[in-house]
């Protein structure tokens, strides 16, 4: 879908765990940017992430990320990949810029280097004040930005962050979204956003990638993929509601939502030309004073493309968030 | 796609820089991991207490062999009053050579390694939460085990701390011992006890191959510090009076003594050491066989570790 070199491309990529599939067939050619993975637990996105991270080889098919073959590179590729995780997963008793400087040691950068770049790193989020501080005594702000700066500290060129905005205040979520927004924008960080919560996903990323049941159900531009559903609109009608609706029914129309007070969302058949929508008014003697496409967000995007899959969100998380 | 807004703003990006250079390979990881480990250890004020005793121990030797020395040129047959109460300093210099062995000899080493053992024993079942527990408790094996290294350099690391503990507690002043004592007897006694140095280096790994890895079994087995004392305890302590009183009380065949692991570390140190079996008190089976059993120690929990290091999911 893009001419440049991929950043991510599956090619049917399956995984079983025993004789059961957690991913199936997954072919996929992702462009280097910020993507948004997206799906119900036990959709496959942490076996995805693991073979991302090549913690697991592939049953068959292949991958790779960046060029790195993703069932042979394993070192190479945790090199290459910042990993953010879920968890804490902080060492207790450590300093912030000893823990940083530690995984800047792990990745194999040299010692006195990692201890540099920790603390330009803290510095850069905003940490510097927290340096010293012992893990056990930061905010879940603050640790969610500490994870950050040990995924970044070895300048990695792909983030893995996997629910970076979880159990943030709104302001911390939106300091948080608008740091990704500017490392993949200003720093050219591609940026794999694995969440459960779809206004990150639609805030941060320029692609998504819906997983459901091991298989891969939707993948593109946020915006792309928003826009192919260009058949719903908003109106807002003046006169006697119960005609125009009938009229639109005649047409084929599905009502989605109205609130009885002249303002309702409809569903068009595939070809509807707008114009109708006046015609429709005229016939029914109804006064036609607004007209907008509702063009769906993600989390109506997501919850139709499981729905259309016969999947339904299958955790309050989920019922919640998509 | 909607911008982000919010009055809190961002955190100002102030500087970020890319960095260039070179990667190092996965296994010189291990040694972050172990000097970590380490500073953690030192870093609780609490376990200066028992570094305190340990130093002791190594000061009661290290003086101990001054003195005999000094003693034993300096007064010689003479006798001093203390008080009332005429002593001859070669009696005194007697009971020490004989009880504690200050003289230089294999005993000398094995008896400061198993006092300076029970200090290690303090201090490992105090350590092993802070060292490896804690990463289970917490849940930092993901920050390690997400990094380019595999869990075998992540178990390296963890071990080396521990040895690295075991040994300088135990295998380093025992040879700054044998060196005192060369510098104060004779020189050549480098020459003529030379395979003691090698006999320390052998107990101490004989140590080394067998703390380490029960100590990180049971740390990822039971990861409190309250549990894992108790764990300790009747490993090393409950086992060791079961296993006097049925070959000493009950008149068992005195390979019962096997499953006192501790007694095992000492009969097969004292072997590195060339100590005659003779000397060796009370009934005790053949360290081969003491041998077999840490061996077998170790393996099994060497397995353990493998099996629940392998468990833990990276991704959750």
């Amino acid at each position: 879908m893009d001419a440049a070199p991929p950043l991510i491309e599956l090619d049917r990529l399956s995984r079983w765990y025993g004789s059961q599939p957690a991913l199936r067939d997954v072919t996929v050619r992702l462009p280097p940017g910020r993507i948004g993975l997206l799906g119900p637990n036990g959709a496959g996105k942490s076996t995805l992430l693991k073979i991302l991270l090549g913690l697991l080889p592939p049953s068959s098919g292949s991958g790779r990320i960046l060029g790195l073959d993703l069932g042979r590179s394993g070192v190479e590729l945790r090199r290459a990949v910042g990993y953010m995780p879920e968890a804490d997963a902080l060492v207790p008793g450590l300093r912030g810029a000893e823990y940083v400087a530690l995984a800047g040691e792990l990745y194999g950068m040299p010692p006195r280097e990692a201890r540099r770049r920790a603390h330009e790193v803290l510095t850069y989020l905003e940490l510097e004040d927290a340096r010293y501080r012992r893990l056990e005594e930061y905010s879940t702000g603050m640790k969610q930005r500490l994870k950050l700066a040990q995924a970044l500290v070895h300048d990695p060129p792909v983030l893995l962050l996997d629910e970076p905005t979880s159990g943030l205040d709104p302001s911390g979520r939106d300091a948080m979204l608008r740091l990704l927004l500017t490392l993949g924008r200003e720093h050219g960080k591609s940026v794999l956003l694995s969440t459960h919560l779809l206004g990150d996903v639609e805030r941060v990323c320029e692609t998504v990638l819906i997983v459901h049941q091991g298989r891969v159900l939707l993948y593109g531009g946020v915006d792309e993929v928003r826009a192919r559903r260009q058949d719903r609109y908003r109106l807002q009608i003046q006169g006697d509601e119960e005609t125009f609706h009938d009229s639109l029914r005649l047409e084929g129309v599905r009502i989605l939502h109205h609130n009885g007070r002249g303002e309702l969302r409809v569903a068009v058949p595939a070809g509807w030309q707008t114009g109708s929508f006046f015609a429709l008014a005229q016939r029914s003697g109804v006064l036609l004073r607004g007209l907008l496409p509702d063009d769906e967000d993600l989390e109506e995007l997501f919850h139709r493309t499981l729905a259309s899959n016969g999947a339904a969100p299958d955790t309050e998380k989920d019922r919640r968030y998509g | 796609m909607g911008e982000p807004t919010g009055r809190t703003g961002p955190p100002q990006l102030l500087h970020y820089r890319p960095w260039k250079g070179v990667f190092r390979p996965p296994f010189v990881s291990v040694w972050p991991i172990a000097r970590t480990g380490l500073a953690l250890l030192l870093r609780r004020r609490m376990f200066w207490g028992l570094y305190a005793l340990g130093l002791m121990v190594f000061l009661l030797f290290f003086f101990g062999l001054y003195l005999l020395a000094w003693f034993e040129t300096q007064l010689g047959q003479a006798r001093v009053m203390i008080g009332l109460v005429p002593v001859r300093p070669g009696d005194l210099v007697d009971l020490l050579a004989f009880h504690l062995h200050l003289d230089g000899s294999a005993e000398t080493y094995s008896n400061y390694i198993y006092y300076q053992g029970y200090v290690v024993m303090i201090v490992l079942a105090l350590a092993g939460s802070v060292l490896v527990g804690n990463d289970f408790r917490y849940g930092a094996l993901p920050f390690y085990l997400s990094k380019p290294l595999s869990r075998r350099h992540y178990l390296l690391g963890k071990g080396l701390a521990v040895a690295a503990f075991i040994n300088l507690t135990t295998t380093l002043p025992a040879l700054v011992l044998f060196v005192e004592y060369a510098f104060v007897y004779s020189w050549d006694s480098f020459i003529r006890n030379g395979y003691l140095i090698l006999g320390i280096l052998g107990y101490g790994a004989v140590l080394t191959a067998v703390l380490t890895p029960i100590l990180l079994a049971t740390a990822v087995c039971v990861v409190r510090t309250v549990p894992l004392i108790m764990a300790w305890t009747t490993l090393f302590l409950l086992c060791r009076l079961l296993a006097t009183a049925l070959v000493v009380g009950l008149h068992f065949d005195p390979i019962w003594r096997l499953m006192d692991l501790w007694n095992d570390a000492w009969l097969v140190g004292g072997a590195c050491l060339r100590i005659e079996p003779d000397a060796v008190e009370g009934v005790q089976p053949a360290w081969g066989a003491a041998a077999v059993v840490l061996g077998g120690v170790s393996l099994a929990c060497l397995s353990y570790l493998a099996l629940r290091l392998r468990a833990v999911e990276i991704v959750r």
